[in-house]
Formats: C-alpha cells, structure tokens, sequence
C-alpha cells in the first residue's frame, strides 16, 4: 500500500514541476542511484511496506520517474493540507508556499491557536503589566534608580483589555500573511477520513472531502486538568480563562510550577494577589536546570507573596460557592494518604497541557494515540498501530507531544516541508530554545547539567560547567538587575555546547546566541571569538564562552560546519 | 544581598575559597569547643544573641564553617527517651553509652551572620560513605547562598537526619557521623529518635511514634500540618504572605485571630499582632515588601499620608481616585506644606449687581466681573500676584493670570483667565465660555488650566454666606467669594441701611504675603467692586 500511494507521487509531479527544476542539481545527484533504489523501493513493498528513512527522498524520485509506468494517475486538490492554524500550522504553511507548494489550512476555532488566543501571545500582554507593576512597586529599585514614582496602580479591565487586544491584532496578522500568500484557509473540524483524504465542516453543516498528497496535523493541545478537579471557569480555572483576567482574587492556588504556573505567578503577585503553589514533584519548578530553578525559587518565590506545597496531588477541587471558598484537598504524591485541605479564593490550573487529538479520525488511518499525543518519528512521520509509517501524514506541535512550545511547532512544521519538497531534514530538537517570561527571565537549551551528565556517563565523555554572574554585566548592573545567572555545559574535549541556561534580566532574548550556535554546530573555541557590542547584556553569553575551557584549538576555516542532528 | 554583596565575584569566591578549608582546618578546630558551646547555647530556648555574634562572624569569616562535634553531651540525654521499640532491633541501650564518643552529629553551620535557620540543598554523600577529613558532605543554603560544608572528622555518614529540601535552625543536629561500621546501627536509632516520624526521607524501620526527643529548635517555627489532621477544632487558614510576616516578626500564627474572608489570618492580621502599622495599601494593591525587614524603613516613607488607618467598614465600597481626582488630593496634601492664613473683607455689592443686570444680555457673567476686579485690584498690588516657589525668593509675575476654579464632571479644574487686567470685560466673558467648554470637553490645554498666578473661587450662586479655600501649591493667594446678601448696615451717621454684602476670604502665603499686604489689597478690591465703573473701560 505504501508503495501505491508513493507512485501515486509521480501524478502531482505536473503541479510540483518547480521542484524538479528548483532542485535538478539533487535530481541529478541521485541519479545514478535510481535503478539500485528503485529495487530497494520494490523490495520494500514487497516486504513490510516500511520504507527506509535514509531512502525515503530517493524513493520518492524513482517512484516519479516510474509513475508513467502503468501506475493510474490521480489529482490531488492540493499539495498539503494543514489541519490546525496555531503556529505550528501558520510556519509550515508559510513555509510550504515558499516552497510553491498548492497549500490549505484548515482551522475549526480561531486562527493562531493556543499560543496566539491562549497562551504565549496574551500571557506577554500581562506580563509586561506585571513586570511595569514590579518595577513601579519596588521603592529600593526606584530609589536606586533615584526615581520617585507615587503609587501605582492598575485598571484590571484595561490590563485585560491590552491582552486581548494584541490577541486579535497577532490573529488578523496570522490571518492576513496566509491570505495574502495564497493559503487557502478552510473553516471546519479536520477529520482525516483516509490516506491522502480530509474532510472538513462545520457542526449542521455537510462537509466537504478534500485531497491532499501530504497532510499535517496540528491541532495543538487544551489545558490539562487532572480528574477530581471542577473547573467552573471563575474561582476554579485554566490557563484559558485566567488570560482573560476577569477577576483578580487576594489568594490564588497555582496548581503545577511549570513555564505556565510560574509565569502566572509573576502577574498575580505583582497585581497584589497571594499565591500557593501545589507541585506533585519534590521540587519547585521541575525541569528546569536545579541551578537555575533554584536561584529562581530564591529570586521569584521566596520573597514574594508566595508559599508552596511539593510532593503533593491536588486530588479534589470544588469551586467557591454556597459561601464557602475554593475548597483544595492536597494528597501526598508517595504515600497517597490525605494531607491537607487549603481554602483559597481562586484556583488556576496549570498542570501542563493535553493533545487535542479526539475526532481526528486517525482509527481511519489505524493510528492509535499515546495519552492523547500522536506517535511519530524523529522526521514527524505519523507512526501507526503496527509501528510502520503512515504515508503522507505528519504530526507536528503540541499534538505529537515532542516538544510543546509554539516555536518547536513551528519548526518542525518547517521541517516536514523540506522533506516533502525533497530535502532531507531532521529537527535537532536540542537547539530549540525555551523561554519563561517571569521577572527576571528563564531560557535554556539544549540539555540540563544532569541530563547532560547522564549522557556523559553512558556515551564516555568529559563534561565542564561554566557560569558568569549579571552582576559582572556593565548593562545589568546600570539597570540595577544584576540579579542573575547564565550557565554553560559543554565539552572540554571538542567544545560542544550541551546546554545553556540563563537566568536573568532578558534572558529569553539571550539564549539565541546559544540555540543558533547549537543548531549550526559551533564550537566554544570559535564562538567565543564573535564581538559583542559594549555594554550589552548579551556581553553575559560572550564572557560565558570566554570562561569556558576548551581543549581543542580554534578551527582554522569556517567556523560553521554541518548542521548537527540530534 | 545584591547590594550588601555588590560584587560578582562574591559567592564564587566563597565557592573557591572552599578548596582551603583544609588548610586551615586545624585552626578551626579550636572554635571547635567554642562552636559546641554556642550550639548548647542555642538550645536554650531565647536565643543568645550575644553569643550569636560572637560566634558566627568568626564561623563565616573561615567561610563554610563545618561542624560535627562529639555528642556525648546530647547522647545520656537521648539515650533514655528512645522508646525500646525502636532499639530492640539495634542493640543494648548499655552499648549506646558504651560507645557514645564514636557518634558524631552534624550540625547545621551558620554560614552567615544573619542566618537563623539553613536548607539542605542536597547531600553530597549519602547514607553508608566513607568520609575523610575535610571531604565535603553536604550542601547547605542560607539566606544568602548555596555552600557546600565538610566534615573534620573521618568516619560514616551512618544516618541523614535532615533530608534534602528540609529546614533546620542553625545549630541543630542535621546528620550522624559513625567512627567505624559497626556503630552504624547505634548511630541509626540516635538518627531515628532525632528526627522523629517527620523526616521522611531517614531509614529506620520503625519511626518512634510521639518521641519528641528532639532538642526544642532555638526558634520555633510553626509547626506543618500534622499528616493526618483530625477534624476537630477548626484548622488556622493564613495567607502565604501572612505566614512570611509571621515567621519574620516571630508571631505565633495560632495565637492570631484571622478577620480576613472566611475568617482566615490576612497578613494584616499578623502587623496587627506583631504591633507594626498595617503595610500600606494603594488602589487596592498592597505594596510588595522586598526581603528587607519592613518595619524600620517604614516609618519615615510614610511620614506623607496618614499611616494608621482605621479598618474600613464593612460593606464600605473602595473607588480608587481618577486622574483628576489623583492630581487633585496630590496638590492637596503638597499645600500643607506653605503656612497660609487668612483675612476676610464684607464688600458691598449694589453697584456691582446693577453693573452686572446691565451687562448680563452682552455675555458678561458674574465670574468675569469678579475676575476682572480681582485682576485690577492685582495690578495695583503686586505682590499678592507674586509667589514663593522655592521658599528663599519672591516671584514676581509679569502677568495676571485668574485661574478660577469650577467644578466639572465630578472633579475640580481650574481654567485660567489670562492677562484678565489687560483684556475688556466682553472679551474676557467670551474667553471664559470658551474655557468652560473646552473644560466640559476634557480639552483644555496645559496652561489653559495651571498658568494661574491667583485663584477665585465662588461659592456664592449656591447660597454660601462665606468659606475659606486652600492655597493651590505655586501661587500666592486665592479669593473665596460668598453670596451677597442683602444686609443691614449702619453707617457713620447712625443711619440704618439695607446693602448687599458679600464676605470675601483670602487665603495666602504667609511667607511672601503679610496681613497687611492682604488687606490693602481687600481694600482696593472693595474699592473697585463698590465703584464698578472702572471694569467696563
């Protein structure tokens, strides 16, 4: 079967016909091996039906090159379908008409997705209110400074208003560039109905089957709300309804110190609410480098309005109503015994984020989900209940559950357009940076000290740690934020950055310098040779590379070698 | 800490200076007497602070100060309250005592001269390694930083008393040092009756229900929640930033009665307790107090408005302050700081009246006239135009300018009549409806509203006989004019008259303005209002 739908590859050939002549040099490259990797394909048909995945660009072409060969041809109504229009969807759109490909997208809901409606976009309108609110409110901070500011104050409707208002502005934006570009946006709930087939309508309204020879899906996630807990969308509530900001309560329960926890707690304390982390870990902040979460729990929770429980499940939640307030029955993570009733004002629910993957209709296609996410490879090719590729289907975003973060989306959306315009691509997930956006900020990459310690361990090499202070940083110190730290794990053998986590004023516009020094394999002994401007924080990543120690000598030619996959 | 510190190098140096421990482990060894007598202290329960100070600059200045010391002194205390349960599997309660020079307790170190209380960060060893002298053990995070403590004994870490992410005031015993393997045991039951059945993270097999043997800590800490609660009496509720303030200002959260919602314990509550003045609220919004201890920096910032306020009334509803209305109590509290007095003058009004019906059908309103007069009244006195603005200088205004004050939409505006000597009374009538409507308009521009060099404010059309104004900060005198009232008047003569009479009230700055100043300038005033003509050329 897979093999027909590849043949089925040479009919779009005519549409497609730019990429034959876009990449002819590859075309011809190939060419010699046509005849040995047209029997590799048989062979594969024959057998499992599983194609090589260093074959699969070469495959293709054969199965073009032999599509005259009997094969019926057969039109598809567009080159590749989208189905989900968050970021993920918006990049490879974006990208796969770049590309010429005959591209729609279809979206159910709103344009832009969890990020743009929900979650990055609006959060960044609240946190700039907060981290305004923050600075106002620090009187040690402004007096350094030797400003005078009289109370500050804030107009939640018009806090909420600002959230709401870049929403839309970022929405018309996403919607407008794909418009102008030639995307077809298609209204509906996507439902793949077969290979290569998608239909798509609104709920009373007939659908319509659309055909595409490659499909993503990206239909992005919802919040997560562990069961015993009610949400009623006002004292109990996600990540959804607190960006709407339509009350500010004296005492919030934060439920989860991820990114969403911790940056919800940044904008409430500074809006005056008190807050109570419940974690189910050991320790605030999981996943996070436990340098890093630490210095943040010292700089981001200690001294504020904050107090936490760890190790702890919140098994029930009941709204406030009938007069009585939120009602939080925390349970102990090991022991499972009861351990603690909280009663607080409002309760937001930040326990990460679930799949949006139900009435995809991947039982069609036998493709059966793990906890919702759908399994793929590292090419984000969907992986069916046999463990065999699915043809033409990929995953990318929330939904495949690699990676949940807009940009991560995004760029394997990106990378699944070079493959199916014929370039071989894997996305090294490790270069993929992360960001928290609280004050001061988080970003990483790459890996945490024990994750990289663990790798050393099991793969024999050496690991070193360096770390600079902001208080070093001119820039940090004349904006009276030297509050912070940037980190760098590496190897002392051949100067490979494993990972680097900054915390620290800006630091999730710092980290890039290490992402893309990461993605394009660049070693300390070279990197740490680029000029920074004076006096720049970004001075803190140049002095981090310049105390790192590397034992291999600078490369003589182009620092820039080939791209390292993960 | 960041200014305390200031320099990057600080806590990296403390990290480096680690690797010389060593060297100067012998010297530390002395203290070490002195370390064990302030850790006796510190069970007493006030806290020496005498002793304190003694002892932990000299702990931190040799940076991570380590401890373990002999516990022969806490070991016969311990050794009868282990309950026999927890024995039974170890050994004879003979043996403890036998061998109670071999077990070594580790002490949480005071790693700076604030430190009260320290957090395990992690245990770099753990249970059953061998350590060597000098060898780090654990690491330990103060108010200040992360440092890693060594040991000076040699010997094993037989048991970990406090487990990572756990608190332990300085001074009390966080792990237990056995000599030789065989002491292991021993040491593990010693482990078991100091921690109780709180530490989940120490081994023994049968934690001693109720052996709350546990020296009492140097301070207490509220107590966490017990496992099981029964559900009995009710459960304190305290804000988290309640129990902050409560563990600063060393408040017994139980003992405070909570008035926040559902009857929980606000932080409020706990300033209360603590004999502090409610933090200050602003729109709402409490006012987030950094790490700093709050109540000394307090005082003097609040020297402004009113620190202690009485609790609001129930039901009482909380409207904060609109731009206008902000700007408005800001210029209000500001003149509290000129000395004013004031001087009040009848002034007789009949000329004036009939001046007024004869040119009421050309525009002229009751405002202009007034403003007009006060600007002439101004021209000749010059001074009651003039203000202090720095309070070493007079001001000398080479314009008159009334601002008169109206109130408008709910708030309280000043549009100001320019150069109100130099124009006609017509024109000044048109200039002023303008304003009025740009006012109405929220379109006035900046020195349409604070160019003013003497304010008029009339409360008369509504009935007011007389009041006094406050002096707006910049200027140097304000009129407050009354109604006119038909009065009864005697004059020179003995002869009765009815007039109409109107009180006006100057309020001015004494600094720049003197009484007789103000009432010579009434008197011009009363001159020209009684004998109108002259506001018509």
């Amino acid at each position: 079967m897979h093999s027909t739908l590849s043949f089925s590859r040479a009919t779009t050939v005519p549409t497609t016909n730019y990429a034959f002549h876009s990449q002819s040099p590859i075309n011809l490259r190939f060419c010699g091996l046509r005849r040995e990797a047209f029997g590799i394909s048989i062979l594969t048909r024959s057998s499992s039906g599983r194609v090589r995945l260093s074959t699969r660009g070469r495959s293709k072409r054969i199965s073009a090159s032999t599509g005259n060969n009997g094969t019926p041809p057969k039109s598809f109504d567009y080159d590749l379908i989208i189905i989900g229009a968050g970021v993920g969807g918006h990049g490879a759109a974006l990208h796969a008409v770049e590309k010429g490909l005959k591209t729609a997208i279809i979206e159910g809901d709103v344009v832009g997705g969890t990020c743009v409606n929900r979650g990055c976009v609006p959060s960044k309108a609240l946190l700039a209110v907060s981290g305004r609110m923050r600075e106002l409110q620090s009187e040690h901070h402004m007096k350094a400074l030797g400003l005078q500011v009289s109370a500050a104050g804030y107009d939640r409707q018009g806090v909420a208003g600002h959230a709401n208002n870049i929403a839309s502005k970022i929405r018309s934006n996403l919607t407008n560039s794909m418009k102008a570009l030639g995307v077809d946006i298609l209204t509906g709930f996507g439902t793949i109905v077969g290979p290569q087939k998608v239909k798509y309508g609104k709920v009373g309204f007939t659908d319509n089957v659309v055909t595409a020879k490659d499909i993503i899906i990206a239909t992005g996630s919802v919040p997560f709300v562990p069961k015993g807990i009610e949400v009623d969308g006002k004292t109990v509530i996600t990540s959804d309804h607190a960006l709407k900001l339509e009350f500010v309560p004296d005492w919030i329960a934060i439920v989860g110190s991820g990114y969403i926890g911790l940056e919800f707690s940044d904008v409430y304390t500074a809006l005056g609410s008190e807050v109570t982390f419940i974690e189910a870990l050991d320790q605030l902040m999981p996943g996070f480098d436990p340098e890093i979460s630490k210095l943040a729990q010292r700089v981001l929770i200690n001294p504020r309005k904050i107090d936490y429980h760890t190790g702890v499940f919140a098994t029930k939640i009941t709204p406030a109503r009938d007069g009585k307030p939120v009602i939080i029955e925390l349970t102990d993570a090991k022991t499972k015994e009861h351990k603690d009733t909280l009663e607080v004002d409002a309760a937001l629910i930040a326990t990460g984020r679930a799949p949006f993957t139900n009435g995809l209709g991947l039982e069609n296609i036998n493709v059966v989900t793990q906890r919702g996410f759908v399994p793929v490879d590292e090419r984000m090719r969907v992986i069916d209940a046999n463990g065999n590729l699915v043809p033409h289907l990929y995953c990318i975003g929330d939904a495949n559950g690699k990676m949940m973060l807009a940009h991560a989306a995004s760029a394997q959306g990106i990378s699944v357009v070079e493959q199916v315009t014929g370039r071989d691509h894997v996305l090294n997930h490790l270069s993929v940076p992360a960001a928290c956006f609280t004050h001061p900020e988080i970003s990483m990459v790459g890996l945490t000290e024990p994750q990289a310690r663990e790798k050393a361990v099991k793969e024999g090499f050496e690991i070193s740690v360096a770390k600079t202070s902001f208080k070093a940083n001119t820039k940090a110190l004349a904006e009276n934020e030297g509050e912070g730290l940037a980190k760098l794990i590496y190897r002392p053998d051949n100067g490979e950055i494993l990972g680097v986590h900054i915390f620290g004023l800006h630091a999730a516009d710092l980290i890039h310098e290490a992402s893309n020094a990461i993605a394009l394999g660049t070693r300390i002994q070279d990197i740490k040779f680029a000029v920074h401007a004076h006096p720049t924080l970004s001075e803190v990543l140049d002095e981090l590379f310049k105390s790192a120690k590397v034992k291999a000598p600078a490369s003589t030619s182009s620092p820039i070698s080939e791209p390292v996959a993960a | 800490m960041q200014t305390q510190l200031g320099s990057a190098a600080f806590p990296r140096l403390l990290r480096r200076s680690l690797s010389y421990i060593p060297s100067i482990l012998y010297s530390l060894h002395s203290l070490l007497n002195l370390f064990h007598f302030f850790r006796f202290l510190s069970n007493s329960a006030p806290q020496s602070q005498k002793h304190k100070e003694m002892a932990s600059p000299f702990l931190s200045n040799t940076t991570i100060s380590f401890s373990s010391s002999l516990s022969s002194s806490s070991l016969p205390r311990i050794a009868p309250s282990i309950p026999f349960s927890s024995i039974r599997s170890n050994s004879t309660p003979r043996r403890i005592l036998t061998v109670r020079s071999k077990i070594r307790e580790i002490f949480m170190p005071a790693l700076s001269s604030t430190m009260t209380e320290g957090k395990i960060v992690s245990w770099v060893k753990s249970e059953g390694d061998v350590l060597s002298k000098g060898e780090s053990v654990v690491v330990v995070e103060s108010d200040k930083a992360d440092m890693d403590v060594e040991t000076f004994y040699d010997g094993i870490l037989a048991a970990i008393v406090v487990g990572e992410g756990e608190t332990a005031p300085v001074g009390a015993a966080i792990g237990i040092l056995a000599e030789t393997e065989d002491e292991i045991a021993e040491a593990k039951a010693k482990a078991a009756s100091k921690s109780g059945a709180s530490t989940p993270s120490a081994p023994p097999p049968a934690p001693a229900p109720g052996a709350a043997s546990t020296p009492g800590p140097p301070k207490s800490t509220p107590a966490p929640a017990a496992p099981t609660v029964a559900e009995g009496p009710r459960k304190t509720v305290a804000t988290p930033f309640a129990k902050k303030l409560a563990k600063q200002h060393k408040v017994d959260i139980e003992s405070v009665v909570g008035t926040g919602p559902y009857g929980r314990i606000t932080p409020e509550d706990i300033e209360a307790a603590a004999g502090l003045s409610p933090s200050k609220k602003n729109v709402g919004l409490a006012v987030v107090v950094e790490t700093k201890p709050a109540a000394p920096a307090k005082a003097p910032a609040a020297s402004a408005a009113p620190s202690s306020l009485p609790p609001p009334v129930p039901g009482s509803t909380v409207v904060p302050f609109t731009t206008m209305q902000a700007a408005v109590s800001k210029n209000m509290v500001e003149s509290l700081s000129v000395p004013t007095f004031r001087v009040g003058y009848p002034v007789t009004t009949d000329a004036l009246d009939a001046l007024y019906e004869k040119v009421k059908p050309k525009g002229v309103t009751m405002t202009a006239l007034l403003a007009k007069a006060a600007a002439m009244a101004l021209a000749q006195h010059p001074l009651v135009n003039s203000s202090c603005k720095d309070g070493k200088s007079f001001t000398y205004n080479s314009n008159i300018n009334i601002a008169v004050a109206v109130a408008i939409n709910g708030g309280l505006i000043t549009p100001v009549l320019q150069d109100a000597d130099k124009l006609d009374l017509y024109l000044l009538s048109q200039k002023w409806k303008e304003l009025v409507e740009k006012a109405r308009a929220k379109q006035l521009q900046p020195q349409e509203y604070n160019s003013g060099t003497f304010t008029l404010s009339n409360l008369g059309m509504f009935g007011v006989d007389r009041f006094d104004a406050i002096l707006p900060p910049g200027q140097g005198a304000i009129m407050a004019v009354g109604a006119s009232k038909p009065t009864v008047v005697a004059d020179a003569d003995g002869f009765f008259s009815v007039k109409n009479k109107m009180l006006v009230n100057v309020t001015a700055d004494h600094r720049i303005i003197y009484g007789a100043d103000l009432a010579a300038f009434l008197q011009t005033f009363s001159k020209i209002v009684e004998n109108p003509e002259s506001l018509t050329l």
